[in-house]
């Protein structure tokens, strides 16, 4: 049987495991990749959760908005992206560092 | 609670009026797409008149819902005296930022315009809500937006690094503020923070989880309103992105996030639970803590953008003290956001203004510039003087209230919170008299090497500048007159 506990467990991890992604910095790719896990692990909790919500449903209904958000900020994300090769030809950020104090 | 389909659209239709100023923005954004596409070409700034009809039309709807306080959208939308001004200053704002703009970067401008639309909508639903999905959507629309215009001009190396760090930044945030709805509505099963259920579910939650969630849900709000420790985005960004750009950035945003956090601090601090306490006690610690790091980082800086990134995150710090202070009374937090509106727009266009003759944003080579242009640095003078809040400006006025009203919560409660943040914003008033002081000094006092030819020119931006400095005296003087 599969509880909530199970869900909330498996949520954290993939939280855990998008926040190291974040953090380690290799590739820029690699930390929108990391930001997606982490959304993700979000919007399982709140379908996790919405399971008790009978009444408006309202886990479930933000999971979709946050889906839609989360698929039009990677979308710019990337664009970007793609601006920051076309000048800097890398996109490993550390070593883009023209802005420091 | 069944409610029947037809019941829900009847109050779905009800509620629509309400909504007139959004929808106005909405149709407007459709238009000003299209606009860019097909006319753009044959008929230069048709996108752009499309862009101040639109605000236009919803600066008139809004002016008659000024009087009106109602619920729509079953609970999701509110119009009160808040979020009606707010989201009047943030129009009026825009109405500047988008001359602004059509003035600066002419050409090839088509999509801004509706992108700027698109963030003034965000805004808007950021600042009318109490509702977390719609807060989410606001804070989405609005940083999506954002991210656009910062890149969208990004001609070197480091405009698209200071659009790339904005969207890697605000992307984060954005995730961990959802995990922590998440959390905050697995321990509620509300998503409405004013509701009762809602405060009834933190109230019995665990400490532990409770403090989890509500620190990643002030990760979200904190990195729109730049305080310390999610401010580290916007000196990279300020000076990185356009000043037109950098002048919406510093301004708007804030004004939406800072009425969501009002209206949250409010709902949330007013019980005796563990929630309340930890969010009186962040929001103070917090406030102290931007306002030290914003003016004493703004001492060391040199480029004049960079320096008002920091000056921008250490009145950030003062408008939290303002929500900390004010949780009943809306029009002093109003009249504090108003003055950092005009006087931030006053300065980002006196900053673009010296940028096109010098074609540097660099401290230093405003050496000897105050001889040339004698009234645009007067103008700047005087609004830097208000910035640091000294009569008789707006600046001052707005400072003194928010001091005298945190000053009557310590009476009234002895809370060494209230003093701490009195003493500090005080003394950080004290330090940014040196920064804000360093642009006259340079301007008048220095004088430069190399000779600058100033082009006499009266362009329609600095007329704009010039009116916002008039109004900073005027309502400095008659400080009445914007309180409602």
């Amino acid at each position: 049987m599969i509880t909530l506990t199970h869900f909330l467990v498996v949520s954290a991890c993939i939280f855990c495991i998008g926040l190291y992604a974040v953090l380690a910095k290799r590739n820029t790719i690699m930390i929108l990749v990391g930001i997606e896990l982490m959304i993700n692990a979000a919007i399982l909790n709140f379908v996790a959760f919405g399971k008790y919500d009978k009444v408006n449903y309202g886990g479930q209904v933000f999971a979709i908005f946050a889906i839609v958000l989360a698929a039009a900020a990677v979308a710019v994300g990337l664009a970007i992206i793609l601006n920051v090769y076309r000048h800097f030809n890398t996109i490993n950020p550390q070593n883009i560092h023209e802005l420091k104090d | 609670m069944n409610v029947s389909i037809p019941n829900i659209l009847d109050q779905i239709i009800a509620s629509i009026p309400l909504f007139k100023p959004e929808l106005a923005l909405i149709i407007g954004f459709i238009v000003c797409i299209f606009l860019a596409l097909f006319l753009e070409k044959r008929w230069r700034n048709s996108t752009f008149i499309g862009c101040l009809v639109t605000l236009g039309f919803s600066l008139y709807h809004l002016a008659g819902q000024l009087s009106i306080t109602a619920v729509g959208f079953s609970g999701m939308w509110l119009v009160d005296s808040w979020s009606t001004l707010a989201r009047l200053i943030i129009g009026l704002s825009t109405v500047i930022i988008a001359i602004f703009i059509q003035q600066r970067h002419g050409k090839n401008n088509g999509d801004v315009y509706s992108i700027l639309i698109a963030a003034t909508l965000g805004m808007h639903v950021l600042s009318s809500t109490s509702h977390w999905l719609m807060a989410f959507i606001g804070i989405e629309i609005v940083s999506i937006a954002s991210y656009i215009l910062v890149g969208y001009f990004s001609q070197n190396k480091a405009q698209s690094e200071a659009a790339m760090k904005y969207v890697l930044f605000g992307s984060v945030c954005a995730a961990v503020m959802l995990y922590g709805l998440s959390l905050v509505y697995g321990l509620t099963g509300s998503l409405d923070f004013q509701s009762v259920e809602h405060l009834q579910g933190l109230m019995d939650a665990p400490e532990a989880v409770i403090t989890l969630a509500l620190l990643f849900v002030f990760a979200g709000i904190g990195f729109k309103l730049s305080f310390v420790p999610f401010h580290v985005w916007s000196p990279d960004v300020y000076q990185g992105a356009p000043t037109a750009i950098t002048a919406f950035l510093s301004t708007i945003p804030k004004v939406g996030a800072i009425i969501l956090f009002a209206r949250l601090y409010a709902s949330w601090s007013s019980t005796a639970f563990y929630f309340s306490e930890l969010s009186t006690w962040f929001i103070t610690i917090v406030a102290i803590v931007t306002m030290l790091v914003g003016n004493l980082a703004a001492l060391r800086q040199q480029d004049v953008k960079r320096m008002m990134a920091y000056s921008s995150i250490g009145h950030t710090g003062l408008l939290l003290m303002a929500v900390f202070a004010y949780q009943d009374s809306s029009s002093y937090l109003l009249f504090y956001i108003v003055a950092y509106v005009i006087m931030n727009l006053a300065t980002f266009i006196f900053i673009d203004q010296i940028e096109q003759q010098t074609g540097s944003t660099s401290l230093l080579s405003y050496a000897g510039l105050g001889k040339k242009m004698p009234i645009l640095f007067t103008a700047f003078t005087l609004v830097a003087i208000s910035l640091i809040g000294i009569p008789p400006t707006v600046g001052f006025v707005a400072k003194l209230m928010v001091f005298t009203s945190t000053f009557s919560v310590f009476q009234s409660s002895g809370d060494t919170g209230a003093l701490l943040l009195l003493i500090v914003g005080a003394l950080t008033s004290v330090i940014s008299l040196f920064f804000y002081f360093k642009i006259p000094l340079y301007a008048f006092l220095r004088s430069s090497d190399q000779p600058i030819t100033a082009k006499k020119q009266i362009s329609i931006l600095l007329i704009i500048a010039y009116i916002l400095t008039v109004l900073v005296i005027l309502f400095g003087i008659f400080p009445n007159w914007v309180m409602l």
